[in-house]
């Protein structure tokens, strides 16, 4: 049989259980610059530039843990909710993911294009910032959206 | 394309749900082929033919506007 890159279905109540708080948190974080002092840290750079454009390769690097934390947390949490097996999984089923990750793209891209003419200097990176989960976060809208669109009563003969 | 999975169901007095089950898909996609909107893979069609004991081209017909 073919191989359709899912996760079992008892991965996605994992994934949401770890996607939705870390989202509120990340934007919490973001919002009030919301940065423990207990989660500052030291990891290992590749290569680091600062504001001033200073360059260094492979130094390590001081800085606080929470965005790297739930940066993963969002990326493990948003692929295992969108793409663990549902409970009743079927090639229809399949069929509504594939075009939902489609529209996501579309989207996705859309919406940055949009903020790439209007956005500037620090704006933009506030965008790019966000940019970096939404493909997943359209995704995972569209696709509960179109599932439970199929539930819905009003669909039915 | 056209299908009388509907047809079928009823002449063997079957309910989606059970149809659902016997063919391994969810009820959500019975009822999506029968209103048109959902064309099942060719492994899904057989296992709908076999259940009702017809030929494919019995259960699924073509259209002018598949060939378009």
């Amino acid at each position: 049989m073919q191989t359709h890159f899912l996760f079992p279905n008892r991965y996605k109540r994992i994934g949401a259980l770890i996607f939705f708080p870390t989202i509120i948190l990340g934007l919490f974080s973001l919002i009030f610059n919301w940065e423990p002092d207990w989660l500052n840290g030291k990891l290992p750079g590749l290569f680091t530039s600062d504001i001033f454009s200073n360059k260094s390769t492979f130094t390590m690097v001081e800085t606080n843990l929470l965005n790297e934390i739930l940066g993963l947390l969002t990326i493990v949490g948003g692929i295992l909710f969108g793409f663990s097996k549902e409970n009743e999984e079927d090639e229809f089923i399949r069929q509504i993911r594939t075009e939902s990750l489609v529209w996501a793209i579309y989207v996705n891209y859309g919406v940055l294009a949009i903020a790439m003419l209007f956005f500037f200097d620090f704006a933009f990176l506030w965008v790019m910032i966000f940019n970096l989960f939404t493909p997943l976060l359209f995704f995972i809208i569209r696709f509960r959206w179109s599932l439970a669109q199929l539930k819905n009563p009003s669909y039915e003969e | 394309m056209k299908n009388n999975i509907k047809v079928e169901r009823a002449k063997q007095n079957i309910t989606q749900a059970e149809l659902a089950i016997r063919v391994e898909v969810s009820r959500q996609t019975i009822n999506a082929m029968e209103a048109g909107k959902y064309v099942p893979s060719t492994v899904l069609a057989l296992k709908l033919a076999k259940i009702f004991k017809v030929e494919v081209s019995e259960l699924f017909q073509l259209e002018a506007s598949d060939w378009k």
